[in-house]
């Protein structure tokens, strides 16, 4: 860099803290949900001895995956400001296609799983972005359509999944490791690549930043918003296919309150709902502390009436501590 | 009320905003506190009105010693303050807004008694004198008005100082005037009244006595009239400003044809309008609020739809409908509202910069072209900030509009659209702007600027488009030989 370079630091009038108590405190926010997770994992472990074993942490990945695939495509959503409320719904949808075709498909019961995964989330993303219609109001009557949808073809049976291939390939286990967790792993991977290194993962950071913003900026909003919804879809298709081979069988029920638990997964990992900002190493935290709290609560023996009120009250706590007021100046 | 502040200090993390600064404000004086951004101005403004807590010196009301630890204690010690940003709530009336927070005054049985709440409003109003009813529904008014209300607001606590932060930051020049009137009736009432403000005519217009601050130091107190314009912005500046605000306008212009072409294009807001501008030309566009200048711009840039006429860019037809295919004819938009429009300020400077044609190998971004694109905006604009990762809120109104326009210079743009380009920025970082519009202008670029400043249109442009009621009333063809009157005759 040449010495010609201003290196005067941006002077601002408006308030701030003293930068050693700031970044101490954006510190704190920044490794909160690492810390919170190691003192799960800590507490339970003390308190089972079982909780710590391979067994127990595999079936911990195998339970995380479908909300972690679900959350990954939420992160994109949220980032860029919108919600997705259909996420369960798609999942149930996607499940029951793949359960459908899974006989005469075999494997490649992926591809139609997926394809109607998209298609939910097209539909999702052309409403928001061409209808202007906000994504809260459009995934909201999406969730309860699709899920209608499912509870229409299956009268509320289950659909079983019998094909061997499909079962071993999807939901089977290679030297000890569930292959879900293997996918997971390359669906984050390539999450992790879209957020951070594409063109398309910036504009997606920018339309939350500020959309008349990215607009006026030459950022074609619509069509990222609709990439985005398809994204979301997309994960979606995955996990019902994930959820699909674990159960061996669609249910009409399978993935309700998955989006609730995808959106805290999301935040708990410090992605603010406000948008703009966000990682997906955050969401992998998020959703290994919503799993592990459940894992871990059932094998010490807590009260199952008791757990949801342990879980509702962790997500405020993470958000409390890591929220960044700073930037977000309202609280609504 | 006489408030005497003694050697206040105040820093910000490693940045320090006001050293050892010591201002006397005495009752019936207008008293103007005048800088560049960063100077410490506001800060100062809101150490007085107990926004902020000074870190060393002391403050004295009256000779007794005055502390106040929040906007309420400055409230009830008589010290009001009136934001830089509009604080109107736009879904309550006009009178709620005056009482906002004390609207217990009015309760009578519970309820709350409208009428004595609008009478107690409209009294203080015409204290203001005003024009404002309190009858009148709040979207009818401009945002002069609205600020009248603000101040309205401060004066339904009986204050003794009044303090303005900036207020007329985000009015046009017959709102700011209403404004002025305003604080100058409330000097002649007594009251101790100080404001910020970066428009010397402004100071001209109504400060007593004024203040100039520099890097959070005080450079000294002046009487009104002791300081010509140059004067107070040498002072402010630090070093000599008599080249002129200005570039020099270039000997010869680049003979070609037109870059960008209007020819009979209407618009909702616009009548049919021709207009032509000329690579390295820079033109200038002057008129009231709604009068069709910003929609000229926002219909070359794609923000709204033509319903008529034709448009051409470098010969070729061109119809924008929607900015994404604006920027991507190389047609470059710098839009009015900084924080809304412009920039996000939670990204980075980079992020900023690069966002309008971000540097990409296939699919993927790429950091070290941006890096560099971002490097080499940074030293031909001379943003000041720490380095281009920095939070672009962490800088400066001036440097942000550098970034906002360093956005557009990005593209290496053939068209570039300027709505009010310099609003809110000080006069060092203004100097700078205009020598980089100048500089591309002599590159080849075409500049079309929408201006409320009539002495930047004066000043800058090539050119100058009065427009009035949506058409344009007359065509300047040698600015340097116009004058701010002239421009007005023909804008009312």
């Amino acid at each position: 860099m040449s010495s010609a370079k201003p290196t005067v630091t941006g002077r601002s009038e408006t308030a701030q803290r003293p930068a050693d108590a700031r970044s101490r405190r954006d510190d704190i926010r920044r490794f909160f949900p690492i810390l919170l997770l190691l003192v799960l994992v800590a507490v339970f472990s003390f308190a089972s001895p079982r909780f710590l074993q391979f067994n127990n942490l595999m079936i911990v990945a195998q339970q995380a995956v479908v909300l972690l695939v679900a959350a990954l495509g939420m992160t994109f959503v949220i980032i860029a400001g919108s919600i997705d409320l259909s996420v369960g719904a798609i999942v149930a949808l996607a499940a029951l296609v793949a359960a459908a075709t899974s006989a005469s498909l075999g494997i490649y019961a992926i591809v139609p799983a997926c394809l109607v995964g998209a298609a939910a989330g097209l539909v999702n993303g052309v409403v928001v972005a061409k209808g202007k219609v906000p994504s809260f109001i459009v995934t909201l009557g999406a969730m309860v359509v699709y899920r209608g949808i499912v509870l229409f073809f299956t009268r509320g049976a289950p659909i079983s999944i019998d094909d061997e291939r499909f079962l071993d390939l999807y939901s089977g286990r290679t030297a000890g490791i569930p292959h879900s967790v293997l996918i997971a792993i390359l669906l984050i991977a390539i999450a992790a690549v879209m957020l951070n290194l594409t063109v398309f993962g910036r504009e997606v950071r920018a339309i939350g930043g500020g959309e008349r913003i990215a607009l006026l900026t030459g950022i074609r909003v619509d069509r990222v918003k609709i990439a985005i919804f398809v994204l979301s879809g997309l994960m979606c298709g995955m996990a019902g296919l994930l959820q699909g081979a674990r159960a061996m069988a669609a249910t009409a029920q399978l993935g309700e309150g998955l989006e609730l638990d995808a959106i805290a997964a999301v935040v708990v990992g410090g992605t603010p709902l406000t948008g703009g900002v966000g990682s997906i190493q955050g969401t992998i935290l998020g959703a290994l502390i919503i799993t592990i709290l459940s894992n871990g609560m059932n094998i010490v023996g807590l009260d199952p009436y008791f757990q949801n009120i342990v879980k509702g009250l962790v997500l405020v706590l993470s958000v409390f501590v890591t929220i960044d007021r700073k930037k977000i100046g309202i609280i609504k | 009320m006489k408030i005497v502040a003694t050697d206040i200090a105040r820093s910000f993390g490693s940045t320090r905003a006001l050293s050892g600064v010591s201002i006397t404000l005495e009752p019936g004086r207008v008293h103007a506190l005048v800088g560049e951004n960063g100077a410490g101005k506001s800060t100062l403004l809101k150490i007085l009105a107990g926004a902020e807590r000074p870190d060393t010196g002391s403050i004295a009301i009256d000779g007794k010693p005055y502390a106040p630890r929040s906007l309420a204690e400055a409230t009830a010690l008589g010290v009001r303050l009136v934001f830089q940003e509009i604080t109107i709530n736009p879904s309550l009336s006009i009178a709620e807004n005056v009482f906002s927070g004390q609207l217990a005054r009015f309760r009578s049985r519970g309820l709350l008694n409208q009428a004595a709440m609008n009478r107690a409003a409209q009294a203080l109003l015409d204290t203001l004198a005003v024009d404002v009813s309190v009858a009148q529904p709040l979207a009818r008014l401009d945002l002069g008005q609205w600020k009248c209300i603000e101040v309205a607001r401060a004066l339904s606590t009986d204050p003794r100082a009044v303090l303005f932060d900036e207020s007329t930051a985000f009015l046009n020049h017959r709102e700011a005037d209403q404004l002025l009137a305003a604080m100058r009736a409330l000097g002649d009432r007594g009251l101790v009244v100080a404001f910020v403000s970066h428009h010397l005519a402004e100071i001209d217009a109504v400060a007593d006595q004024l203040t100039i601050l520099k890097d959070g130091r005080k450079v000294g107190d002046f009487a009104a009239g002791e300081l010509d314009r140059e004067g107070i912005q040498s002072r402010m500046v630090g070093r000599d400003l008599s080249r002129g605000l200005y570039p020099p306008r270039p000997e010869a212009r680049i003979s070609s044809g037109p870059m960008l072409r209007f020819n009979n294009v209407a618009a909702d807001g616009l009548e049919p309008t021709s207009l032509s501008v000329a690579p390295g030309e820079i033109l200038g566009i002057a008129g009231l609020k709604g009068a069709g200048g910003e929609r000229i711009l926002e219909v070359a840039a794609g923000v709204v739809r033509p319903r008529g006429g034709s448009i051409t860019v470098g010969g070729a037809p061109l119809a924008a409908k929607t900015p994404a295919e604006g920027w991507a004819a190389s047609i470059a938009y710098l839009p009015g509202e900084r924080t809304t429009e412009g920039l996000i300020v939670d990204a980075s400077v980079l992020d900023n910069l690069v966002m309008a044609k971000p540097p990409r190998r296939g699919p993927f971004f790429d950091r070290t072209k941006a890096r560099a694109m971002a490097q080499a905006m940074i030293a031909r604009l001379l943003i000041k900030a720490s380095s281009e990762k920095a939070r672009s809120g962490s800088l400066s109104g001036g440097n942000l509009q550098k970034v906002v326009l360093g956005k557009c210079l990005a593209i290496d743009p053939r068209v570039l659209l300027l709505n009010n380009p310099t609003r809110g920025v000080d006069v060092g970082a203004r100097t700078e702007i205009y020598r980089s519009l100048r500089e591309a202008a002599k590159e080849g670029l075409a500049i079309l600027m929408v201006s409320e400043d009539l002495n930047e249109l004066i000043g800058l442009s090539d050119r100058i488009l009065v427009m009035r009621e949506k058409r344009i009333a007359a065509s300047i063809d040698d600015p340097a030989a116009t004058s701010e009157d002239a421009i007005i005759r023909h804008m009312t």
